[in-house]
């Protein structure tokens, strides 16, 4: 049984990864309540692992257990329910390939001024794993190999779906850009 | 490395995971051509709107909450959680129990349950300022700084005294909001004071009509000790985990 010590010495290393694990699971649940409870869940089943951390890198350890535990969440939300399956959304995409931002018009986006509120929901559209290796990379700046390992995929694998996030973002960004303009018109 | 080439590596530079060869490589192309120069900038724009997305302060409950749990796991007391850990686990009419052993041991403590939340705000708010790594709005030991600075932003003057010689070092001030017993929002200046690794934090408001005593009342919530008297029209709080007869050491001073 686990003991105060155990206790202690779990809370110094993790519970400073606290403001990560909530920001990613928001970024993954879009929910503040659900985000809080994978939280917590995802935080005692750390430290019912607890010992099977062998130290190293703690923010990759506990936000690994944090997004399984969000995917499982998720999975049970969705489970028998309509919603469109991430798959869906991603394969209706029409232009999401690495090359597309070549054939898009530079200034066009350049001067699109976008607001936070607006990044914020065009984010919302993104699957689940093109906003969670968003989050990783760009807000919490981890390389390829840190983001493999968080997310248990091939390093080549995290650079195809950035890739693919970046091009779906900006694509997004330019349709809505160009529609906003086609209504002030 | 030709356009095409480059058009590859672009992201892989921007995340600045090329190999150093390859990187002089790109840049060595970059330099002359307008096409990949473009499409940098869109990408590092594209990079700038996503980092300006909201980055949320974990909520402090969650926190507690956490603690609270890892503390069952062990089976510690909860003693600094504890009103709260009765609330969070207990179901059906075992909540109305914790509930009423919850009412009388606030009742034992404190008669004035207004008080009670008062004292619970406090101590909140200073774990908080802790926490968030946010105790100051405004850092200097300088009390001539710091008054002006209140000056603006409320509408008393709160005195301010430098008690470095004393060992109290003045760290700063913010501002802070506390809910009194009307429950109405009152802002607050908060001087900011260190004791060797314990922290200080002086809130200092309007007093309402019946709080006129210079008493030093003494208090203590969870962890932390606190301290209450009122002068001049102004209701003061020192909260910290400092010990209770060091605190009062310094309440004495400030009051003086
Ligand atoms: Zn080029």
């Amino acid at each position: 049984m686990a003991t105060a010590k155990d206790r202690k010495h779990f809370e110094r290393l993790m519970l400073r990864h606290l403001d990560a694990s909530y920001n990613l699971a928001l970024w993954l649940l879009h929910d503040t309540t659900e985000a809080e409870d994978v939280v917590q869940i995802a935080y005692m089943k750390a430290f019912e692992h607890f010992t099977s951390f062998t130290g190293g890198n703690t923010a990759g350890w506990i936000l690994t257990i944090v997004r399984n535990t969000a995917y499982n969440w998720l999975s049970k939300r969705n489970r028998g329910s309509n919603l469109i399956s991430f798959e869906d959304v991603l394969h209706s995409s029409q232009n999401n390939s690495p090359t597309a931002s070549g054939e898009m018009n530079p200034e066009e986006l350049a001067s699109a001024e976008i607001s936070h509120s607006q990044i914020t929901g065009y984010m919302k559209t993104l699957s689940v794993d093109f906003r969670e290796v968003l989050f990783l990379r760009e807000i919490e700046g981890y390389s390829y190999k840190e983001i493999a390992e968080i997310t248990q995929v091939s390093k080549g694998t995290v650079m195809s779906r950035l890739s693919r996030a970046r091009g779906q973002l900006r694509q997004i960004i330019t349709d809505q850009t160009h529609r906003e303009k086609t209504r002030e018109l | 490395m030709n356009c095409k080439q480059a058009q590859e590596k672009i992201e892989v530079y921007l995340d600045r995971e090329l190999t150093l060869s390859d990187r002089r490589d790109f840049e060595e192309h970059l330099e002359d051509c307008k096409n990949c120069q473009k499409m940098l900038d869109n990408l590092r724009s594209l990079s700038t709107s996503i980092q300006q997305t909201n980055y949320i302060k974990a909520p402090f409950s969650l926190r507690r909450k956490i603690k609270s749990e890892l503390r069952d796991v062990t089976g510690e007391e909860n003693a600094r959680y504890g009103w709260t850990h009765l609330l969070g686990s207990a179901a059906g009419s075992a909540i109305l129990a914790s509930l009423a052993v919850w009412a009388m041991m606030t009742y034992i403590v404190d008669p004035d349950t207004t008080r009670t939340q008062l004292i619970t705000e406090l101590t909140t708010a200073h774990v908080r300022s802790l926490m968030v790594d946010h105790a100051t709005d405004i850092i200097t030991s300088d009390e001539h700084t710091v008054k002006p600075w209140f000056s603006g932003k409320l509408d008393f003057s709160p005195p301010i005294k430098d008690l470095s010689a004393e060992g109290f070092g003045l760290v700063g001030g913010r501002l802070d909001y506390l809910r009194l017993d009307d429950l109405q929002q009152r802002p607050a200046a908060v001087l900011v004071y260190k004791r060797r690794s314990h922290t200080i934090n002086v809130f200092i408001y309007r007093s309402t009509d019946s709080e006129e005593n210079p008493r030093l009342n003494k208090r203590q919530r969870q962890s932390y000790n606190l301290i209450n008297w009122h002068k001049q029209g102004l209701s003061y709080w020192a909260v910290s985990d400092l010990n209770a007869t060091e605190l009062q050491q310094f309440a004495q001073l400030l009051r003086s």
